[in-house]
């Protein structure tokens, strides 16, 4: 039996993105579902899984077409209410090897749309595995379902055999829950954020710079209603605040004209405030960021102040980028025990800084079957993330894995704020 | 329409029974897959997945894996996941993904057996079936493999088959065992559930098999055919303080009670009488007049109708929003993912 693998910072860096070790390619290895990660390992597992987010659209209703097996975990919903949104389908041996099914989406829509006493505002037709296999043309077999029920109907593609493509299941189903948009006249006032299934916080400084320049936003996850909904195309540009929105804004900016401006979150306050420079000057203003950033800086210094040099494990079940976050604290001047997170190309650049400050971090991957054997060897006083909570149970742990987004300064002053009362929390 | 839910979500499909059994028997199991099956079995229909380890593992299959049919690559992981966690024996369950290809599991056996070193057995799930169908073929498949020899019968011992948490709303094995060694055995061992791979080797052992579900009913043939072992059907054990509820139920003359058909029959003979509804396999052998199997939801409604009270589990009530009966909540693992 051996140890739970793990490469160190150094060692990474050294080899280079091209030489990563098959143990942190997912796709080298059988996949451990650790119960540490089961809520991305699974695109339509818990959060905002393909099925969750394909219900976006205020007063849509969802048709899973699939095998039973696919739906299964979809009752998780029930409980945030949605069991009266979600319909299904199932298919039968049969089904799956001929795609005999294919005939039978059109009626069972227009059974759903007749069974309630409201007309949806649009109904997602959600196919998985089995359609990506056969090659199912959905496109078509919405056009079918439209003229069977004359209500609007968007394709949920939730296949998970595509995840590390170009176009993987969440960056496919943001641009369909965008799908019902229309062109309209644009206003220059107006800015729609694009990212995530749920709203930032409400007290992020994003809203307050942005409307100091005379720019108010919206949010998918903001409409309540339909009408909302369709606000969203007036908009003078898309904010990209996360790159598995971006597919759905260069879809936004090809029919609707809307351009787009791509951000990152970063928890390293000098890279938030020239971020928000550089968004200034492509918007032609100047952001008066001084006092959100000296707020977070502070924040960043009182944990210093009150726990002095703090010993983490940071996990990817987050709402940051594991690597990027790791370097952020080690800026701060804490110390990075651990990583379990997913190594690309997107990251490795952290990961090369990291390796400058703290070599001896030790990244590990979530996905490893040898995670099974893993057992804590260097000291550790606080854990962030969901997954590095379950690895260590008796350690103080920081979720920081809400639905509402932590964004810029703010994102760094709550993280703070939660590590510092976590801390507290053991006397730490 | 049939086959179309209005209310009722997916109940438990064949891939997370045949993992139910296989969970607790200390080998490698694969689910054949691209991480969503994975992801529903560990994620919901596992209870056990948060507090006993397994190496329950996803193949990882992506796309062109599958056009490809590239079982090369699944045996490597597989072997490469033999070398790093050293296990007894691995076991594959199928999915969607291997059904269209039509995966050659037999192939696949001998494949990983050659690179592994260690039994492999598979179990040719679809997805598109009930948790009853995986149980019932992995319970066979298991017993097939690694039940060899007749063994010198021990007395005041039982053996017990059926005893998933999907059947039985138990992740672990305490009440069964002590609702069977009341009834005057000594060591009572639930297959899968708080037991290994020892218990499946040796059940020629046991003075007496039971079965509590008609998920082990083929099992159970099969180890009476092998090795004349004394193989019954028995009601499957629900808690004490449940027990006690429906024995201070007031008589009712129409009542139904939903669930895999042993623990109906359970519940039947608690309270006095009914009829037994199930999703699930109904076992002739283990059925009286009247009771049936219900196909779906427009089939629930229909047969549904006349009962004055229903017992079972209360995510089936909305399926039938006219009855104005009593509704007596009896959780079934494989229906709504609740335990008792």
């Amino acid at each position: 039996m051996v140890e739970a693998y793990y490469i160190t910072a150094a060692e990474l860096a050294e080899k280079g993105f091209e030489n990563t070790p098959d143990e942190l390619m997912s796709s080298k290895h059988m996949i451990y579902s650790s119960p540490a990660t089961l809520d991305f390992n699974s695109p339509g597992a818990k959060g905002f899984g393909v099925k969750r987010a394909g219900l976006a659209i205020p007063g849509s209703v969802m048709l899973l077409v699939a095998p039973g097996c696919c739906g299964r975990n979809t009752a998780l919903l029930n409980e945030l209410g949605y069991n009266e949104r979600f319909f299904y389908l199932l298919l039968d041996d049969t089904d799956i090897v001929t795609g005999r099914h294919l005939t039978k989406i059109p009626k069972a829509c227009k059974e759903v749309c007749d069974s309630l006493d409201y007309t949806p505002t649009a109904v997602m037709i959600c196919i998985t595995c089995v359609d990506a296999l056969l090659g199912t043309d959905m496109e078509r077999v919405c056009r079918k379902c439209e003229e069977a029920t004359s209500v609007p109907t968007l394709p949920a593609y939730m296949y998970a055999l595509t995840r590390e493509k170009r176009l993987p299941p969440m960056a496919g189903i943001r641009k369909s829950v965008y799908g019902l948009l229309k062109p309209q006249k644009r206003r220059g006032d107006r800015c729609n954020i694009l990212g995530y299934f749920s709203h930032l916080h409400d007290s992020c400084e994003l809203y307050n710079l942005l409307k100091s320049v005379g720019v108010s936003t919206q949010e998918l996850s903001r409409c309540d209603t339909i009408e909302r909904y369709h606000e969203l195309s007036s908009a003078n540009f898309n904010l990209v605040i996360n790159p598995e929105a971006r597919y759905a804004a260069q879809d936004m900016e090809k029919r609707l004209g809307i351009p787009f401006i791509e951000i990152n979150r970063f928890y390293r306050i000098d890279k938030i405030r020239n971020q928000y420079r550089l968004l200034g000057q492509a918007l032609g203003v100047q952001f008066e960021d001084g006092k959100f950033y000296d707020a977070a800086k502070k924040s960043a210094e009182d944990l210093a102040a009150k726990h002095g040099t703090v010993r983490f494990a940071v996990g990817e079940c987050v709402n940051a980028d594991s690597f990027e976050l790791a370097l952020a604290l080690t800026e701060y001047g804490h110390k990075v025990s651990e990583i379990y997170g997913t190594v690309g190309e997107r990251n490795f650049f952290y990961i090369k800084k990291l390796a400058e400050l703290s070599p001896d971090t030790r990244i590990f991957t979530n996905l490893s079957p040898t995670m099974l054997n893993y057992e804590r060897k260097t000291e550790i006083d606080v854990t962030i993330g969901v997954d590095a909570g379950y690895y260590h149970p008796d350690l103080p742990n920081v979720p920081f894995n809400d639905e509402e987004q932590p964004f810029g300064y703010e994102g760094v002053s709550l993280l703070a704020e939660q590590l510092s009362k976590a801390l507290e929390k053991e006397g730490k | 329409m049939k086959k179309l839910l209005r209310f009722i979500s997916p109940l438990a499909p064949d891939d997370s029974g045949a993992c139910s059994v296989l969970y607790e028997l200390g080998g490698i199991t694969v689910i054949c897959d691209a991480g969503g099956c994975a992801g529903n079995v560990c994620g919901f229909d596992e209870p056990r997945w948060f507090t006993k380890k397994s190496a329950l593992l996803s193949a990882g299959l992506r796309d062109m894996d599958a056009i490809l049919g590239r079982d090369d690559r699944l045996v490597a992981k597989l072997a490469r996941a033999q070398e790093q966690l050293g296990r007894a024996f691995t076991a594959v369950v199928g999915t969607p993904v291997p059904a269209v290809i039509a995966t050659d599991y037999k192939a696949i056996e001998r494949m990983a057996e050659k690179k592994t070193g260690v039994p492999c057995i598979c179990v040719p799930c679809d997805g598109t079936k009930l948790y009853d169908k995986g149980e019932e073929d992995a319970y066979l498949a298991l017993f097939r493999r690694f039940a060899q020899d007749k063994l010198p019968t021990e007395k005041g011992t039982a053996a017990v088959i059926g005893a998933t948490p999907l059947n039985t709303g138990f992740a672990k094995a305490d009440r069964i065992t002590e609702v069977i060694k009341a009834e005057g055995f000594d060591e009572v061992k639930c297959i899968g559930l708080d037991s290994g791979l020892d218990e499946i080797k040796n059940i020629s052992r046991f003075e007496k098999v039971f079965v509590t579900a008609p998920s082990g009913m083929k099992a159970g043939a099969y180890l009476k055919e092998k090795f004349s072992l004394d193989v019954t059907a028995h009601g499957c054990p629900i808690p004490k303080g449940y027990e006690d509820k429906l024995k201070a139920l007031a008589p009712a003359e129409k009542t139904l009670i939903i669930h895999q058909q042993f623990t109906a029959n359970a519940v039947r003979d608690i309270i006095g009488g009914g009829v037994c509804g199930t999703f699930f396999k109904l076992d002739e052998s283990a059925a009286q007049a009247g009771d049936f199997h219900i196909a779906d939801e427009e089939d629930f409604a229909q047969k549904a109708m006349g009962f004055e009270r229903i017992i079972g589990d209360i995510s089936l009530k909305r399926a039938l929003p006219d009855f104005g009966g009593e509704w007596i909540d009896l959780p079934h693992f494989a229906v709504s993912g609740k335990m008792f």
